[in-house]
C-alpha cells in the first residue's frame, strides 16, 4: 500500500498514507478530517514546492492518494478539502488588509510557514472545540430527559460526560452499542463505562432494539463522520433508520459535529456517495468463500483502526459502512460555533466555496 | 318531522318522519320545507302564517333571554316569555324527583351552562332577530342555521307529555348533556308516556303507539336540542320492537312488556355495557400513567374511578373548553375521590400533552368509517396526542355506533346558540370598551335607557356589527389514524372495526 | 387583562413619560419593577421601553470610550432580562444597540474619515457576514446611507459586498480569519477557523465562539483597544451615532407594523378564509392592508382564557386594548368595517372549522433562533392542526421580536399565567383539590410554519437563522 505514485516530483519519499495512519494511531482522540490536514502538512513540510502551482498540485496528488487508499474517505475529505480550499483562497487573496498579520503581500511562504509551525495547533484547535461543543451541547440535555445515541462518536461521547458532570441534571441513556465487528464497538464500550462511572443509568442495545424503544426516549443526539452540503449527514449504517424512527415519533435528532467535518458532498439518496459499500449484496448461493477471497485483493482499512491491518473486504465492510441521513430529519447540527439548522450548513459551505 | 304546519296532515307524514328521523343524523336534519314553523303541532287550528308568527315570537322571546331588549316589531303577538320560563323552572325542579322514581336512579351528569348562570328575565320587548339582520349568516355552518331551539314550553303540542317537556328544557338547556345521559333520561321518559298510553278503540299498541303517541314526543324532544346518535339508535330500537309485539297482546301486558324491554336495554346496552368497558379500560391503566381526557365522559369517569380502587397509582389531566366546562365536575369528582389532577384549557393543550402517557376519550358517536365524533376539540387532543405517539383510547358503548360516515366537521354538526360564546363575565370585561364601539347602528336610541343593561348590551354589540358573526358547534370528527383503540363492550378494536361491530349490535 | 385600561395604570405610557423627568438610574429600577410585576409586558412595549430607556443610559454615558458604553449597556441589559427572562425582546433590543455601538465603533476605527456612512459600511474584519448585525438591511428603508461599497479603501470591501447582496454566496472574508483578529472570530461562519492564526491570545485553546464565557470584554481586546483609542483621538462623536442608531431602531419598531402589512396582498386573495388568532396589532393592520383591496373572511379564534378580552376588542374595535391617551384612535377600525367577515370561534373549534381554512396567520411573542416561535397558548395546536389539513401557516413578526436564543429548553420560555383565568377564585374548593394549569404561551415548531413575514419581507423558516445573525453581534448574545 505504499506511496503509490502516481508522478510526484515534490515529495520523493514521502508516504502520506503512512503518514495519516501514524497519526490517527498516535493520538486517539484525533478526528479523520485533522489527521488528513496533519498528514497534508507533514506532506509540505517534506516537499519542495515553492509556487503557488506546485503547493496545490502536490495536495491534490497526496489527497487523491490518501483517499484511494482510505476505504471509506467522505470524513477525510472534509479535511482534505478544507484545507485545500483554504490554501488556494489564502494564496489567491489579493492581500490588502493593512492589518494582515502576513504582511503587505500575504505570500505564499508565510503561509507555509504559519501552516507548518503550527500543525500541531490545528489538533488541539480540533480537540478543542469538540470540547467546545461538549459544553455547548449540554444544554440540551435537560434534567429527566432520556437520550438516545448510537455508537462509537466520540463528540457524542464527550457531550454526554459533559452533561453528567454537572450534578443538576439527571438523565438517561440509551446506548445503540455498534456491533462488535465494527472498529468503533470500543470506542462505544468505553463511553458507556465512562458514563456509568458518573453515575449515569445506561441501558445498552442493539440496532434492531431501536424502533422498540424510541418511545422512552426524548432526544436522540448522534455524531457524524460527515455533514453534507444540504445539512444531511453521513453518518455510521443505522442512522438514517434511527432518524427516520425518531421523526417518525416525534423526537428531536440533533447532530454532533465539528465544523471542520462538513464536506462538500451533496447526495441525493444512499446510493449516491462516492464510496463502495459492501453492504447490499445479493447472491444465489451462501458462499463465504467468495467474499473472503474477495476481501485480500484490496487492503482496504477501516479508518479508525489506523495501522492494524484488517483485511474484510474492498469497499467499506457491513459493520463499518455508513448512511446517509438527509436534513429533514434532522432537528439541529450542534457544532462548536452554536446549533445551526441544516439549512445553515449549506451556507457556510457556499461561504468558503465561492 | 313536526314541519307540517296543517294539523289534518300530520298523522299520515308522522310515522315516516319518525322512522326517518331515527337514522338520520340527529345534527342536521335538513329541513327542506317550511322551515320556521320549529313548534310541534298543537296547531291544527292556527293558519300557517300564524305559526309561523308564533315560531318567530318564541325564537325571540328566547333570544330576549340573552341579550337586552331593542325596540320592539311586532310586540302584540308576544308570549309572555316568563310564563315559559317560570314553567321551566317548575318542571327543572320536579324532574330530579321524576328520574329518581322512574329508575334505579342513574345518576345523569348534570351540567350548566355557564353563560347563562342565572338567565336574566327576559323582557318583553323583542328585536329583530339576527337573522334577519344578517341574511348570510354563517359561512361554514349555513346550511345547520335552520335549526331552531326549543327553549320553552310554549306552543308545544298538548300530546306532549309533561315529563317529556320537562326533559326537553333540560336537554336545551344542557342540564342533561351528554349522549348516554340524554338517551337514558328519554328511554326513562318513554317509560311514563306508554305508562300513561292507552291505545284507542279501533286500533292496536303496535300501530298506533310509534306512530301517534311517541312521536310528537321524539319530536319534541328533537325541538330542544337535535338528538344524539344513541337516541336515534334507541329510538329505532324501540318502534321495531313496538312494531313486533303482537297486536292480539292485551294492552297492560303489551305495555308491561314494554316497560322491561325498556328496562333491559338500558341494563344492557348501558348499565353492563359500561361496566364491561370499564373493566376493560381500566386493565390499560398502568401505575404511574399520565391520562389526559378531554371534556367529561361518564365511562371515562368511571374507567377512571375503578382504576383508582384498585390501588392503581395514576394521575389524570383533565382538559375542558368553554363554553359548557364539563371537565370541571369530572376533575372535582376525580380530586375527591383522591386522584391527582390536574385541569387545563384546550388552548394549553400542547403543554398538557407532554407528559401524558394516555388518552381517554368519550364519544357522542362513533362513525362508520371509524372517525369518533364528539365534543367540539376532542379532534385537536388528539391529533397533538397523536403527533406525540401518545395512544388515544376512546371509550364508547355500541349503542353510540351509527352507519353514517363523515370526513368533517362541518356537514354534520350541531350549533349551539351563538351568544352562548360570551360568558357573563367576558361580556363584563368588555364593559369598559363602551365608548369605542364604532357604529351601532340601532345603539343610540336605546343607548340612554338602557345603559345599565351592562352585560346583555355587550352581547349586542356583537351583534349589531354587520359582518361579525359568532360561531358555535358542539362537536367535531376526529380522524380515525389519531385514535389507537376504541373499547366497547364487544370489546377492544381498531376503529376500522367500528361498521363491523355496528352491524353485530343491530342485527342482536 | 384589564392592564392599561385603566388611567392609572402604570406601564409603558407612564413609564415613557417619566422617562423624560427622572434620572437614569432610577428609570432602570423603574422598568425592571415594571417589568417584574409584568406592568409592562408583551413585546411591543417592552421592546419599546428597552429602546426608550437605552437611548437615556446611553446619552448619559460620559466620555467616548466605547468600551465603557458597551460595558454599560450591557450592564443594563443584564440587569433588565433579569428581570423578565421571558420578554426576550427586552434582550433583543438590548443587543442590537450594543451591536450598533460596535459597528460605529468599528467602522469609524476602519475609516476614519467617513464618519457618517456606518449605516451602510461594513466593519471590523473580524466579524465575517454571518454575524453583521445587518441593521443597514432594516432600517436602510428609511436612511439611504449606502455609500461604503463606493470607498475605494475600504479594507472590508467584499464584506459590504455581501451586505449589499443581502446573499451570502459572496466570496467569504477569507482573509479575516488569519488576520490577527482572529481571537476572536467566532468559529460561526468560518469553516477556516481551524487554520486561523495562532498568534494571539488564547485562541488555540478556545476558539470562542458564543456560548464562551468570554467574559463581559471578550470583545475588548487589545486590537480593539487601539482601535478604540485611535477612536476618541478622532473627531467621531460615537455617542451621537449610538443615539441615532437607537432611534433609527425606535423607527423600525413604529413602523414594523406596516411594512409587514405592506406584504398583504401577497399573501391573501380574494375569497379566502384566513383563521388567525388573540389579538395582535400586528395581524389586525396585516388584514386589513389586504382588505382594503380584497374581499375574505377572518376566522378568528378567542384565545380563551387569556387574551378573549383583547380578542373581542379587537374585533369588535379594532384595537385591543386602550390606554389611557391614545391620541391616534381613529385609525383604528375593525375588520368589519372594512367588508371583511369576521366569524369569532372559541379555541376548541379550531380543528372542526381547519378543512375550510385557505391560510392561517399567527401573531408572535418571539421568534427564536431555529425557526420556532412562542406564541399565545393555543398557537401550537392550531399550527398543527393546519399542518395535518395542509393549511400553510404564515407567521408575522417584527424583526426586533427574532431572538438569537436557541431553546434549548422551550419550557423555560413559557410563561404561567393566572389560574384564576380559568377556574375563578370563588371555586376555591375547586382550586384547593386540583392543579389549574394556565400556559400563557405556546412553542411551536419550525416545521409547522411556512412562512414568516417580518418587516424584511417573507422568509422561510429555514432562512431565519440567517436573519437573527444579520442582526445580532456573536459577542453579544449572552450578555
Amino acid at each position: 500500500m505504499a506511496s503509490t505514485p502516481h508522478s510526484d516530483p515534490t515529495t520523493p519519499n514521502f508516504d502520506i498514507v503512512a503518514a495519516y495512519r501514524t497519526l490517527l494511531a498516535s493520538d486517539p482522540e484525533m478526528t479523520m478530517p485533522v489527521a488528513a490536514i496533519e498528514a497534508l502538512v507533514e506532506a509540505l513540510t517534506h516537499s519542495t514546492a515553492n509556487t503557488t502551482m506546485e503547493t496545490l498540485e502536490l495536495l491534490e496528488c497526496q489527497t487523491e492518494i490518501l483517499k484511494a487508499s482510505i476505504p471509506n474517505p467522505i470524513s477525510l475529505s472534509a479535511g482534505t478539502d478544507l484545507f485545500q480550499r483554504y490554501i488556494i483562497t489564502t494564496l489567491n487573496q489579493p492581500s490588502r488588509t493593512g492589518v494582515n498579520i502576513l504582511g503587505p503581500s500575504g505570500d505564499f511562504r508565510a503561509i507555509r510557514n504559519h501552516l507548518l509551525s503550527n500543525g500541531r495547533l490545528f489538533v488541539e484547535r480540533a480537540k478543542a472545540s469538540r470540547e467546545k461543543i461538549a459544553s455547548f451541547g449540554r444544554h440540551f440535555v435537560r434534567d429527566g430527559v432520556t437520550v438516545l445515541t448510537n455508537g462509537g462518536s466520540r463528540v457524542v461521547g464527550a457531550l454526554l460526560h459533559s452533561a453528567a458532570e454537572s450534578s443538576f441534571t439527571r438523565f438517561r441513556v440509551i446506548y445503540v452499542l455498534p456491533p462488535p465487528s465494527s472498529s468503533d464497538s470500543k470506542e462505544g464500550e468505553k463511553i458507556v463505562a465512562g458514563l456509568r462511572s458518573r453515575n449515569i443509568p445506561v441501558a445498552t442495545i442493539p440496532d434492531s432494539a431501536v424502533g422498540y424503544c424510541i418511545s422512552k426516549v426524548d432526544m436522540v443526539i448522534v455524531g457524524a463522520e460527515g455533514v453534507v452540503e444540504n445539512g444531511g449527514i453521513i453518518s455510521r449504517m443505522g442512522t438514517y433508520q434511527l432518524g427516520l424512527l425518531a421523526k417518525s415519533k416525534g423526537k428531536p435528532l440533533y447532530v454532533v459535529a465539528e465544523s471542520h467535518k462538513f464536506v462538500r458532498l451533496y447526495p441525493l439518496d444512499q446510493f449516491d456517495l462516492p464510496i463502495e459499500q459492501m453492504v447490499l449484496e445479493f447472491k444465489v448461493t451462501d458462499d463465504k468463500q467468495g467474499s473472503a477471497s474477495e476481501a485480500t485483493e484490496d487492503e482496504g482499512v477501516a479508518d479508525m483502526n489506523g495501522g492494524v491491518t484488517s483485511t474484510k473486504c474492498s469497499g467499506v465492510s457491513a459493520a463499518d459502512a455508513v448512511d446517509f441521513t438527509p436534513p429533514d430529519l434532522i432537528s439541529g447540527i450542534i457544532t462548536e460555533a452554536g446549533v445551526l439548522t441544516p439549512s445553515a450548513v449549506s451556507e457556510e459551505l457556499i461561504k468558503i466555496w465561492f | 318531522m313536526s314541519d307540517t304546519p296543517n294539523g289534518g296532515a300530520v298523522q299520515a307524514p308522522a310515522l315516516a318522519a319518525t322512522n326517518e328521523s331515527t337514522n338520520r343524523t340527529p345534527q342536521a336534519p335538513s329541513r327542506d320545507q317550511n322551515v320556521t314553523a320549529a313548534i310541534p303541532e298543537e296547531s291544527s287550528k292556527l293558519s300557517p302564517a300564524e305559526l309561523k308568527k308564533r315560531a318567530k315570537a318564541e325564537k325571540q322571546a328566547r333570544r330576549a333571554q340573552a341579550k337586552s331588549a331593542g325596540p320592539s316589531s311586532n310586540q302584540e303577538k308576544a308570549h309572555p316569555p316568563k310564563e315559559g320560563k317560570q314553567q321551566k323552572d317548575q318542571k327543572a325542579a320536579k324532574d330530579p324527583k321524576q328520574g329518581a322514581k322512574d329508575d334505579k336512579s342513574k345518576a345523569l351528569p348534570v351540567r350548566r351552562r355557564p353563560s347563562q348562570p342565572n338567565p336574566p328575565a327576559p323582557k318583553e320587548i323583542k328585536k329583530e332577530t339576527k337573522k334577519e339582520q344578517k341574511p348570510a349568516t354563517g359561512i361554514f355552518f349555513g346550511h345547520l342555521y335552520n335549526q331552531p331551539r326549543q327553549h320553552s314550553v310554549v306552543g308545544a303540542s298538548k300530546e306532549v307529555h309533561p315529563a317529556v317537556l320537562a326533559l326537553g328544557l333540560q336537554y336545551s338547556s344542557y342540564i342533561v348533556c351528554g349522549s348516554t345521559a340524554r338517551m337514558v333520561s328519554m328511554l326513562l321518559v318513554f317509560k311514563a308516556v306508554i305508562q300513561s298510553y292507552q291505545t284507542p278503540q279501533g286500533t292496536s299498541l303496535a300501530r298506533h303507539l310509534t306512530s301517534h303517541h311517541l312521536s310528537p314526543q321524539i319530536d319534541y324532544l328533537r325541538s330542544c336540542r337535535p338528538l344524539s346518535i344513541s337516541q336515534g339508535n334507541a329510538i329505532r330500537w324501540l318502534k321495531d320492537i313496538i312494531i313486533k309485539i303482537d297486536p292480539s297482546t292485551p294492552e297492560f301486558d303489551a305495555k308491561r312488556e314494554l316497560l322491561e324491554e325498556i328496562d333491559n336495554f338500558i341494563l344492557h346496552r348501558i348499565t353492563v355495557a359500561d361496566k364491561l368497558i370499564a373493566d376493560n379500560a381500566a386493565e390499560k391503566i398502568k401505575p404511574q400513567d399520565v391520562i389526559l381526557t378531554y371534556a367529561s365522559s361518564s365511562i371515562v369517569e368511571k374507567t377512571l374511578l375503578q382504576a383508582h380502587e384498585k390501588g392503581i397509582p395514576f394521575s389524570v389531566i383533565v382538559v375542558d373548553s368553554k363554553p359548557l366546562f364539563e371537565g370541571k365536575r369530572l376533575a372535582q369528582t376525580l380530586a375527591k375521590h383522591g386522584i391527582p389532577v390536574k385541569y387545563s384549557l384546550v388552548s394549553g393543550i400542547a403543554h398538557a400533552v407532554k407528559d401524558v402517557s394516555k388518552v381517554f376519550l368519550g364519544a357522542h358517536a362513533m362513525l362508520s368509517n371509524g372517525r369518533l365524533y364528539s365534543r367540539v376539540g376532542t379532534a385537536l387532543v388528539s391529533m397533538l396526542a397523536f403527533s406525540r405517539d401518545i395512544p388515544v383510547i376512546v371509550l364508547c358503548e355500541s349503542v353510540k355506533f351509527t352507519e353514517r360516515v363523515a370526513l368533517d366537521s362541518i356537514v354534520g354538526n350541531e350549533l349551539a346558540p351563538a351568544e352562548e360564546i360570551l360568558s357573563q363575565t367576558e361580556r363584563a370585561a368588555l364593559l369598559p370598551l363602551k365608548a369605542h364601539i364604532p357604529c351601532r347602528p340601532n345603539a343610540d336610541s336605546k343607548d340612554g335607557e338602557e345603559a345599565e343593561a351592562g352585560t346583555g348590551e355587550v352581547i349586542s354589540w356583537f351583534k349589531d356589527v354587520e359582518n361579525l358573526q359568532m360561531l358555535q358547534v358542539l362537536y367535531d370528527v376526529t380522524p380515525a389514524e389519531y385514535i389507537k383503540m376504541v373499547i366497547t363492550e364487544y370489546g377492544s378494536l381498531p376503529p376500522s372495526s367500528v361498521p363491523v361491530v355496528h352491524r353485530m349490535s343491530t342485527n342482536i | 387583562m384589564p392592564q392599561g385600561a385603566v388611567a392609572a395604570t402604570p406601564g409603558l405610557q407612564s413609564f415613557i413619560k417619566s422617562l423624560k423627568s427622572t434620572p437614569v438610574e432610577p428609570s432602570i429600577e423603574h422598568l425592571i419593577s415594571l417589568l417584574k410585576r409584568r406592568q409592562i409586558r408583551s413585546s411591543r412595549p417592552c421592546a419599546i421601553a428597552t429602546a426608550a430607556l437605552l437611548l437615556r443610559v446611553v446619552g448619559e454615558v460620559r466620555g467616548r470610550d466605547a468600551g465603557k458604553l458597551l460595558r454599560r449597556i450591557r450592564e443594563v441589559g443584564k440587569r433588565l432580562t433579569a428581570a423578565q427572562p421571558r420578554e426576550v425582546v427586552v434582550g433583543n433590543i438590548v443587543r442590537r444597540v450594543l451591536g450598533l455601538v460596535r459597528e460605529v465603533t468599528e467602522d469609524n476605527a476602519d475609516t476614519d474619515t467617513n464618519a457618517n456612512s456606518e449605516m451602510s459600511h461594513s466593519f471590523h474584519a473580524q466579524h465575517d457576514s454571518l454575524h453583521r448585525p445587518q441593521l443597514s438591511s432594516s432600517i436602510s428603508t428609511f436612511s439611504p446611507l449606502k455609500n461604503a461599497v463606493t470607498e475605494p479603501l475600504d479594507t472590508n470591501l467584499h464584506q459590504s459586498d455581501i451586505s449589499e447582496s443581502a446573499e451570502p454566496a459572496k466570496r467569504p472574508s477569507l482573509q479575516t480569519s488569519h488576520t490577527s483578529y482572529a481571537q476572536s472570530t467566532p468559529m460561526i461562519g468560518s469553516l477556516f477557523g481551524l487554520f486561523s492564526h495562532p498568534d494571539t491570545p488564547s485562541t488555540a485553546s478556545t476558539p470562542t465562539g458564543f456560548q464562551s464565557p468570554a467574559g463581559k470584554d471578550s470583545s475588548i481586546t487589545a486590537l480593539n483597544l487601539d482601535r478604540l483609542a485611535d477612536l476618541s483621538t478622532s473627531k467621531v462623536d460615537l455617542k451621537a451615532e449610538v443615539l441615532d442608531g437607537i432611534r433609527e431602531l425606535q423607527d423600525e419598531l413604529e413602523q414594523s407594523d406596516d411594512l409587514i402589512a405592506a406584504n398583504a396582498l401577497d399573501h391573501i386573495h380574494s375569497n379566502e378564509i384566513i383563521l388567525t388568532h388573540t389579538a395582535s396589532t400586528t395581524v389586525q393592520k396585516f388584514l386589513l392592508a389586504a382588505a382594503r383591496k380584497r374581499k375574505f373572511t377572518v376566522v378568528h379564534a378567542e384565545a380563551y382564557p387569556n387574551d378573549h378580552t383583547a380578542t373581542h376588542a379587537t374585533v369588535l374595535t379594532g384595537k385591543k386594548r386602550y390606554d389611557e391617551n391614545d391620541d391616534a384612535e381613529d385609525q383604528w377600525k375593525p375588520l368589519t368595517a372594512a367588508g371583511i367577515t369576521v366569524v369569532l370561534i372559541p379555541d376548541s373549534h379550531v380543528f372542526a372549522i381547519m378543512s375550510r381554512v385557505n391560510k392561517v396567520i399567527l401573531a408572535t411573542h418571539t421568534v427564536l433562533a431555529n425557526g420556532g416561535l412562542v406564541a399565545a397558548a393555543g398557537a401550537h395546536m392550531i399550527a398543527k392542526a393546519a399542518k395535518v389539513h395542509q393549511t400553510p401557516v404564515v407567521v408575522v413578526s417584527g424583526v426586533y421580536k427574532l431572538s438569537p436564543v436557541y431553546p434549548f429548553d422551550v419550557d423555560e420560555l413559557i410563561e404561567y399565567g393566572d389560574a384564576g383565568n380559568i377556574v375563578p377564585y370563588e371555586d376555591g374548593d375547586f382550586v384547593d383539590k386540583v392543579d389549574v394549569d394556565n400556559p400563557l404561551y405556546d412553542y411551536v415548531p419550525a416545521d409547522l410554519v411556512d412562512l414568516y413575514i417580518t418587516n424584511l419581507g417573507g422568509h422561510a423558516p429555514s432562512y431565519l437563522y440567517r436573519i437573527v445573525a444579520d442582526h445580532y453581534r456573536a459577542e453579544d448574545i449572552t450578555l
